[in-house]
């Protein structure tokens, strides 16, 4: 049953079956719950219930007429109405709105403008784009995302121009897109990389430039969606904090730990895969972060500070 | 006797097929699952329940007077219900379900069925889909969003709100607040509208709120207006825009990084193209080392370039950084 729907909520999804119940057709269970996007079973629950609804007088003619055996559905008649899909209502489009602007989709992007062309009268899209804001970048990483969303559909291999986060080189590399993963609003593509020969993550708003090549890949069995770096088997750099700084949390420093000490100051492990990558991360600090051990990551941070300083002069 | 949604979608059906209004009366009598013996009263009460859950499912119900009685009578209004196909080109297909894949199982998006049900009349709700997303919002974030949600719809709807806010130094107190729009910028939900208690707008981080109330009454109709150049992308500032004094900057972005500026400026400021394929950001900022520090943080490649103090400032702060690790 669908339980945790209240009337209301399952009277929707109900109505959002019928359009697809077309007289004639043998449907698998398994398609029409992709399509309203939930279990089998809960699609099952649903087309029950809806057997027993229609139109007066009910006779067995007025009702939704069809049978389930097993894993598929038979529809003997169309439906008694509501046969066409419906326009989406204000919330609907709120949240799509809201979701593809996560995903890079701009107000002004065409796909939003086909959506809004579905869209009840009483939204309007100026409204929704003057009141809520989910995007992290205007002009959107829409194309990147719907190339990358593809070719991992499809299981075909890229060419990307990647500039890693902390040095600011970019390097072409051929990738094998395996997942796209979304974390606290930031993109990643996980992929094999080709010339690292292992799983690696790619920030989706670094990705410079992509390319479809036409070759297809396998995808492994399991697919990891770990887009913070497993901080076992990382070296671990320590980090001392002075009393009154602001400490960076878990979105900043993904897997830091952090202990605050009587006088006010911390100390902090950070675990890393590249020094450059902390040192960045600690002048960003302004000189309230020293770091402890490592040596080669105080070196790294020395080495970087000198040269922003001379850039900066 | 059937079920509610049952009920509901008999309803639906019934003026969806129906030629003729029909009235809460003959609705009653057709046989739909309306209790038997029913005072009038809760019948009716319940018939404009009934009706606004299937407004929102996305019907709209077109009211005409009864000629015979002179009461209210109802029919689907098909032109303004039913969608014209939507052609959907294959990578649009392929995003909107990534999209779907993405969120339909994440706690920390406040608009999940909404957003299922949406993708459902699209035909494109697919599970299956190859994006994952990652749940490391925490619970705490996802333990917010019914007031996103709630929120939202105050917005739409233009319903004032009261809460408990929790200033950065752990004061609280009560505010009344006319909701203009949300943000969300790295995970976190923001909140902008009118604080009519210092007729000023406002931010507000929405899981530093409490005890949300949005007022109950007349549901239908605004309690207010929102100003009409209100746009909530002018709301979201940059880390470095908060404070009483705004001061213009100048960022240089190398030629190589000339194609970040669109995205780190986020909508903010101006930027120019120079002759060597570099670009010039002017930008205002308020705190001047929260400017420093988030330049540091998105280096290289990004030079400032004024005011003084700014190149000053990164100067004396690179320096002590430096001498800590000689």
């Amino acid at each position: 049953m669908a339980r945790g729907l209240d009337a209301s909520m399952r009277a929707r999804r109900l109505v959002a079956l019928l359009p697809l119940l077309r007289r004639g057709d043998r449907v698998a269970l398994s398609d029409l719950a992709t399509a309203v996007g939930c279990t089998a079973e809960e699609v099952a629950a649903d087309l029950t219930t809806l057997t027993m609804c229609g139109v007066p007088p009910f006779t067995p003619f007025d009702l939704v007429d069809l049978y389930i055996d097993g894993a598929h559905v038979t529809v003997h008649a169309d439906p008694p109405g509501l046969d066409q899909p419906l326009k989406l209502t204000a919330p609907e489009a709120r949240a799509l709105a809201a979701a593809l602007e996560m995903a890079g989709y701009a107000p002004n992007a065409p796909l939003r403008a086909k959506l809004a062309a579905v869209t009840t009268a009483a939204a309007s899209a100026e409204e929704l784009e003057r009141t809520i804001r989910t995007g992290t970048a205007p002009g959107g990483a829409a194309e990147t995302y719907a190339a990358l969303a593809a070719a991992a559909e499809a299981h075909e291999k890229l060419r990307i121009a990647y500039r890693t986060g902390s040095t600011g080189r970019v390097s072409e590399r051929v990738v094998h897109p395996w997942a796209i993963v979304q974390r606290l609003g930031v993109w990643y593509l996980v992929a094999m990389c080709e010339a690292a020969g292992q799983e690696r993550v790619f920030r989706m708003d670094r990705i410079r430039a992509f390319e479809r090549t036409g070759d297809l890949f396998e995808t492994p069995s399991e697919v990891p969606t770990a887009v913070v770096p497993d901080p076992g088997g990382l070296d671990v750099a320590e980090i001392l904090f002075a009393p009154g700084t602001r400490l960076p949390d878990d979105r900043a420093w993904p897997g830091v730990r952090i202990e605050v000490l009587p006088d006010g100051s911390a100390r902090a492990w950070m675990p890393y895969r590249a020094t450059a990558w902390v040192a960045r991360r600690v002048i960003a600090h302004l000189g309230e972060a020293t770091v402890i051990g490592p040596g080669e990551v105080r070196r790294a941070v020395r080495e970087l500070a000198e040269t922003t300083l001379q850039q900066v002069q | 006797m059937p079920d509610a949604a049952e009920r509901l979608v008999n309803l639906a059906l019934l003026l969806s097929s129906t030629r003729k209004h029909v009235t809460a009366e003959q609705c009653r009598a057709a046989g739909l699952g309306y209790p038997a013996g029913q005072d009038g009263v809760s019948f009716l009460r319940m018939f404009e329940r009934d009706k606004d859950a299937l407004r929102a499912a996305g019907l709209v119900i077109e009211v005409a007077l009864d000629p015979g009685t002179g009461t209210e009578a109802y029919r689907l209004d098909a032109e303004a219900t039913y969608a014209r196909p939507v052609d959907l080109t294959a990578e649009e297909l392929s995003a909107l379900r990534a999209v779907a894949a993405a969120f339909a199982d994440d706690a920390a998006f406040p608009f999940r069925e909404d957003l299922m049900l949406a993708l459902g009349k699209l035909g494109a709700a697919g599970h299956q889909g190859p994006v994952a997303t990652t749940a490391a919002a925490g619970s705490d974030v996802a333990q917010r969003m019914p007031e996103v949600q709630a929120l939202a719809e105050a917005v739409r709807l233009r319903k004032s709100v009261t809460f408990d806010y929790a200033n950065a130094r752990g004061g609280q107190r009560r505010r009344s607040v006319d909701p203009y729009g949300l943000f969300l910028r790295e995970g976190r939900w923001y909140l902008a509208g009118l604080d009519t208690g210092i007729a000023e707008v406002r931010t507000f981080a929405i899981d530093r709120l409490n005890d949300l109330d949005v007022n109950p009454r007349r549901p239908r109709t605004p309690d207010f207006e929102r100003p009409q150049g209100f746009d909530i992308r002018q709301q979201e500032r940059l880390p470095f825009q908060y404070g009483p004094t705004v001061t213009p900057a100048r960022i240089r972005f190398e030629p190589g990084s000339a194609w970040r500026a669109a995205s780190l400026s986020r909508g903010h400021g101006r930027i120019d193209e120079l002759p060597d394929g570099s670009r010039m950001w002017t930008v205002d900022f308020s705190d001047l080392e929260v400017l420093a520090s988030w330049l540091l943080a998105e280096g290289p490649g990004l030079h400032a370039v004024d005011p003084p103090e700014l190149i000053a400032t990164l100067a004396v702060r690179l320096k002590e950084v430096i001498a800590a690790h000689g």
